[in-house]
């Protein structure tokens, strides 16, 4: 094989794309060529600094406004039948869609089927209020009023804003770093609202003071997607949203 | 599971590769963040036509179209230059094309060299967005040929000669930057 031939091999080998018998030739040419093998070299350093230089990561705000678009995405859109079709993305490249709209239309009803199946708990009174103010959270710049891992900054900045003193405790050291706080409207009510964050996870703990009397256990439940813990303690209601895992959630709870 | 939920699942840790091609593509960050959004959610709309398997690849079959409607509508609406555009445009040789704080080399990228990483970013800004297109999707996220040429809608023969011809290019520019760098540097 001559060096030539080989140019164009050169790729698709180093891809991985190579098939017998041409990765034999390519392989035993290369072996005893010295240009190729710094032809090879070189291209080898060029697509390892793309890789490290052009990756562009998505931010952490699209990330939260990405997963508050798809929990408010209204489960209509899907049942319509035609919207799966839009324009742009041609069918007939997709083996599934060449079936027709018959199967479409099955798996069009079985996701119409499972979401209405699907459904929160009736007796969650202020759940769908938590998940509202989450939400809302997620879709701002930021979802803190004040900013501070700092529990001594945080807890007096509650002072004549809430008519009680939450608990706040920074847990960065057990992975639950605290981002700050802010106030939100549940329930009908004044609430506090601490965040914090596990990995990319943004998590809100609301706080406000229990009508009844006496602490509960905690009751977990699911609303669009979130993640819902909810307990009493100390004549205070607490309500945790987010969409990590209830294990992480009961891991948190358990140190608040 | 509920689909809502599976497909948050399945199509989340792709943000980044999604986030990456949209950006090569229009090469802004605020439009590339919108397209994305726009594509994630005509994804969730399109999840019953997924037919299981890699996501990845029909993920980002949708992101590029998502990314080349908008081209398509910027094209129409030409008048509207994006701020980098008029930046390079000043001096078509500019080297990097406004960056952005959140551009700062992570510390595994500077033993490569911060300079080598704006030249191969201006290089790449530099080709067209169809030899884009095929050095982020192989390069980067590093698809196979039938998935490369799955997304871009073309035989894997093309694929294979299109990287071939996008790699020369990135290559010329490359070494004509280094070059002139060398040169002003004398």
């Amino acid at each position: 094989m001559r060096c030539e031939e080989a140019k164009d091999l050169a790729g698709p080998y180093r891809d991985g794309e190579l098939a017998e018998p041409a990765f034999g030739t390519f392989q035993a040419h290369l072996a005893g060529c010295a240009a190729c093998q710094e032809r090879m070299a070189e291209a080898g350093d060029m697509a390892l600094t793309l890789r490290l230089a052009a990756r562009e990561p998505a931010s952490i705000a699209l990330e939260a406004r990405i997963r508050a678009a798809i929990a408010t995405e209204l489960p209509a859109a899907w049942s319509a039948g035609r919207k799966w079709r839009w324009p742009g993305l041609d069918p007939s490249n997709w083996p599934g869609f060449a079936y027709g709209g018959s199967l479409a239309a099955v798996c069009a009803a079985s996701v119409l089927v499972t979401w209405l199946a699907v459904r929160p708990p009736a007796d969650l009174g202020a759940a769908h209020d938590v998940v509202a103010a989450h939400m809302r959270s997620l879709l701002q710049d930021s979802p803190v009023q004040v900013a501070s891992s700092e529990s001594h900054t945080v807890r007096p900045w509650f002072n004549g804003r809430v008519d009680f003193a939450p608990a706040v405790t920074d847990l960065a050291g057990s992975g639950f770093p605290l981002a700050g706080a802010r106030l939100d409207y549940v329930d009908g009510r004044r609430v506090a609202a601490l965040v914090y964050k596990r990995r990319l996870h943004v998590v809100n703990v609301f706080v406000w003071p229990s009508s009844a009397a006496g602490d509960s256990a905690e009751q977990l439940s699911q609303v669009n997607g979130y993640n819902l813990l909810t307990w009493r303690r100390g004549g205070l209601v607490y309500w945790m949203a987010s969409d990590l895992n209830p294990a992480e959630m009961r891991d948190l709870r358990s140190l608040l | 599971m509920r689909p809502r939920t599976r497909f948050e699942q399945l199509a989340m840790p792709h943000l980044n590769a999604a986030h990456t091609l949209a950006y090569w593509l229009v090469r802004n960050r605020a439009d590339a963040e919108d397209i994305v959004q726009d594509a994630y959610i005509r994804a969730l709309r399109a999840f019953a036509s997924f037919r299981g398997g890699d996501i990845r690849p029909w993920l980002l079959t949708i992101v590029r179209n998502a990314a080349y409607r908008w081209l398509s509508v910027r094209q129409r609406a030409s008048n509207v230059i994006p701020i980098e555009d008029a930046f390079s445009a000043r001096d078509p040789d500019a080297k990097p094309v406004l960056e952005l704080a959140s551009d700062e080399p992570s510390a595994e990228a500077r033993l490569i060299g911060a300079q080598d990483h704006a030249r191969v970013r201006a290089a790449l800004a530099a080709l067209t967005p169809v030899f884009r297109e095929v050095l982020v999707l192989r390069e980067i996220e590093e698809l196979s040929y039938a998935d490369i040429a799955m997304i871009i809608e073309t035989p894997v023969g093309t694929v294979m000669s299109r990287l071939s011809r996008a790699r020369t290019e990135l290559r010329t520019k490359l070494k004509a930057m280094i070059d002139k760098d060398e040169r002003h540097a004398l």
